[in-house]
């Protein structure tokens, strides 16, 4: 046997008694059982846009931590995913399950294809020139997207009802004492493929596959020597990727029942994209968890926050402007984190663990 | 394709696209077009010949050059309103002293954002050279920072844009309706193409930052601290950047705090279809996307910017390192 069957073997022996398993397993239950811990709506909404949210950062990851590409557009696919939902089911009206699948479907096909278009056309020169165009084509599609009234509702956005057990008057009785509402039902459905989608992402990088973007992310010449087409290794990486995020868009589409440019293409989510995977820690795809939840938990206690400045300072209009500007910190934060903490917070976790395995 | 073939084919595109819509347009309409897009192509090249020239020197995508454009464009309506309010020089009176506020405004906006710039490059981008993706995220970090801080001091809204008094209306040339402002925004924008040129073509310092796009170790080897010179490259672009937004303000008459994150993507565009690091390049591609912008939006309104990205797709797909890529 060699070394790394070795490896992988042992690797697969501790795989039900590492503690970092069961923290899994924990956080699982956690998210199962939310609907039941917490009764009111926006702890539900907040934990929610996490799971979504961390299944975008884990696809944006793939990209970014696996790969070594970065990306600017990656929110242009959520986007697609979010507008097809939205257009089947708002603006042609075809409210059913199949319409719904296919609505995925296609939004993941047309996100593959448009992936692996910009990689063959960027990613053939410079793997910087792939940041500069998937911006412009997200701020390309932003803009499509808020222009073409007649098919996207332009800046007013598509509100839309959704079929059967989904929709939000349907009920299915209570279950330990939580009403099984459409909203309910719907939750475990994105998690359901929230987790399809997670488990997904890992066998990817860990496939022979994402071996090899580690490799090109580690030493794209040593990969070249070896004989990969590292060009093509990144298309598929990247086309993956982009597949996941419009799945994940869908989801948010399904949750939300909106979908506006704003709200759906912007390029304040992709700074929250970016954000997020900082935090959370690139390459580690559970990163993204960590990062989602800080996000999204600082952002809905903000207001509150922002209520208690205004209220300790009152009548001085700079510092109740100091406090409204959030974004400002999260920027300032940012750069903090990029200087002192690259790793984020489950990389550095992880180190921390590894130095004392070692010891 | 023979190679003295393909040194003609940026100036070929740029006539075609030139000579094009003269199969659509009127005569008149199409030397009014042609004079907007010719300015809007003069501002983007202010703006992106910074960006480019930052890329090619210090090899930094910098994302945060989109807010010093924002800042310019701020700091140009601050030091204008002040000006005018002081002197008076903004209202109905001579040309000439229009002409002048217009100037220190501009020269005002253009040395503050350098220092704003010196110190985003000092503080912020020196200690992640040599990694693209922290670079990357740095810059991302940076341009939020100084995109709220905009917010903070001047206010998220929207404000008008004074112009001075002289600048408004337009000349009737021979029955063909001219606008002022575009002209004189293409008199600037060549007179700072020149200056640029001229400094980078017959000075020491435009040698070595030239030397530096093509091969900055060497630079370094020849005894020359690089470093400096990547600040003063960072201010030049920068300053180059708020000119560019001082301007662009004035031709669309207002601002508000989220127009770099527009104008960036332009700038982008401009320095891929140019070549990174050639200034030719970028005067060129600015030229092209901005004639090109005015052409459709005036035939296909909605068509715009997607000429633009057509362009782009067109030009990586033949020239896959842009137009002039030598660095020139």
């Amino acid at each position: 046997m060699n070394p790394v069957q070795l490896f992988r073997l042992e690797e697969k022996e501790a795989r039900f008694r590492s503690p970092s398993f069961f923290l899994r397993i924990l956080l699982l239950a956690f998210f199962v059982f939310t609907p039941f811990l917490f009764r009111s709506f926006e702890v539900l909404d907040v934990v929610l846009k996490i799971i979504i949210f961390a299944a975008l950062v884990a696809s944006y990851d793939v990209i970014l931590g696996y790969t070594g590409i970065v990306s600017l557009g990656h929110v242009l696919y959520f986007g697609i995913g979010c507008y097809f939902v939205g257009i089947f089911m708002g603006k042609l009206g075809w409210t059913s399950y199949g319409h719904l699948a296919l609505s995925f479907l296609i939004a993941i096909v047309i996100s593959g294809i448009l992936s692996v278009l910009i990689g063959l056309f960027s990613l053939r020169i410079r793997a910087i020139f792939f940041a500069m165009v998937t911006l412009a084509f997200m701020e390309f599609t932003f803009i499509l997207s808020s222009q073409w009234r007649s098919v996207t509702g332009g800046d007013d956005g598509i509100s839309f009802k959704l079929p059967g057990i989904l929709a939000i008057d349907f009920s299915f009785g209570k279950i330990l004492g939580v009403e099984f509402s459409g909203r309910i039902i719907s939750y475990y459905l994105i998690l359901l493929l929230s987790l399809f989608l997670f488990l997904l992402m890992l066998r990817f990088v860990h496939s022979p596959v994402g071996r090899v973007l580690q490799s090109i992310r580690d030493n794209e010449q040593r990969s070249i020597a070896l004989g990969y087409r590292t060009y093509l290794f990144q298309v598929i990486g990247s086309s993956f990727a982009s597949c996941v995020a419009a799945v994940t868009g869908g989801c948010f589409a399904i949750w939300v029942r909106y979908v506006s440019p704003d709200s759906s293409l912007s390029v304040s989510i992709m700074l929250d994209v970016l954000l997020m995977v900082i935090v959370g820690g690139m390459g580690t795809l559970y990163g993204g968890i960590f990062g989602a939840a800080f996000l999204m938990v600082t952002r809905a206690f903000l207001p509150k926050l922002q209520v208690l400045i205004a209220s300790l300072l009152p009548g001085i209009p700079f510092a109740i402007r100091l406090s409204e500007r959030w974004l400002f910190y999260f920027g300032l934060l940012f750069i903090i984190i990029v200087y002192f903490f690259p790793k984020g917070i489950v990389g550095t976790a992880q180190e921390i663990l590894a130095r004392r395995k070692r010891e | 394709m023979n190679p003295s073939w393909r040194r003609w084919l940026p100036t070929l595109i740029v006539f075609a696209i030139f000579l094009s819509p003269f199969l659509l347009i009127s005569p008149k309409t199409y030397i009014t077009l042609t004079i907007s897009g010719l300015a809007m192509g003069m501002l983007l090249f202010l703006v992106s010949s910074g960006f480019s020239l930052i890329f090619g020197f210090l090899s930094v995508l910098n994302l945060a050059h989109g807010a010093l454009f924002t800042w310019g464009a701020y700091i140009g309506f601050t030091a204008f309103t002040l000006i005018n309010k002081w002197t008076g020089w903004g209202g109905p009176n001579s040309m000439i002293l229009n002409i002048v506020i217009f100037l220190l405004a501009l020269i005002v906006a253009g040395l503050l954002v350098a220092v704003l710039g010196i110190i985003t490059e000092r503080l912020v981008i020196r200690p992640v050279y040599g990694s693209h993706l922290f670079q990357i995220f740095i810059t991302v970090g940076a341009m939020i920072v100084m995109e709220e801080l905009i917010r903070i001091v001047w206010g998220p809204n929207d404000e008008v844009m004074p112009v001075p008094f002289n600048f408004m209306g337009s000349w009737d040339l021979f029955d063909v309706v001219v606008s002022k402002y575009p002209l004189i925004a293409i008199v600037v924008g060549l007179i700072l193409y020149i200056v640029i040129f001229m400094i980078l073509r017959k000075t020491k310092i435009g040698t070595i930052v030239r030397a530096g796009v093509e091969n900055p170790e060497m630079v370094q080897v020849m005894g020359h601290n690089i470093y400096r010179y990547f600040t003063g490259v960072f201010a030049a672009g920068s300053a180059l950047a708020a000119i560019g937004g001082g301007m662009w303000a004035t031709f669309v008459k207002s601002i508000h705090p989220a127009m770099g994150g527009e104008i960036i993507v332009f700038a982008l565009i401009v320095a891929i279809i140019g070549g990174l690091g050639s200034m030719t390049g970028s005067v060129v591609g600015a030229l092209m996307v901005g004639l090109s912008y005015n052409y459709v939006a005036y035939l296909v309104p909605k068509a715009a910017l997607g000429i633009t990205m057509l362009l782009l797709v067109i030009i990586l797909s033949i020239r896959p390192t842009g137009l002039f890529p030598e660095g020139t």
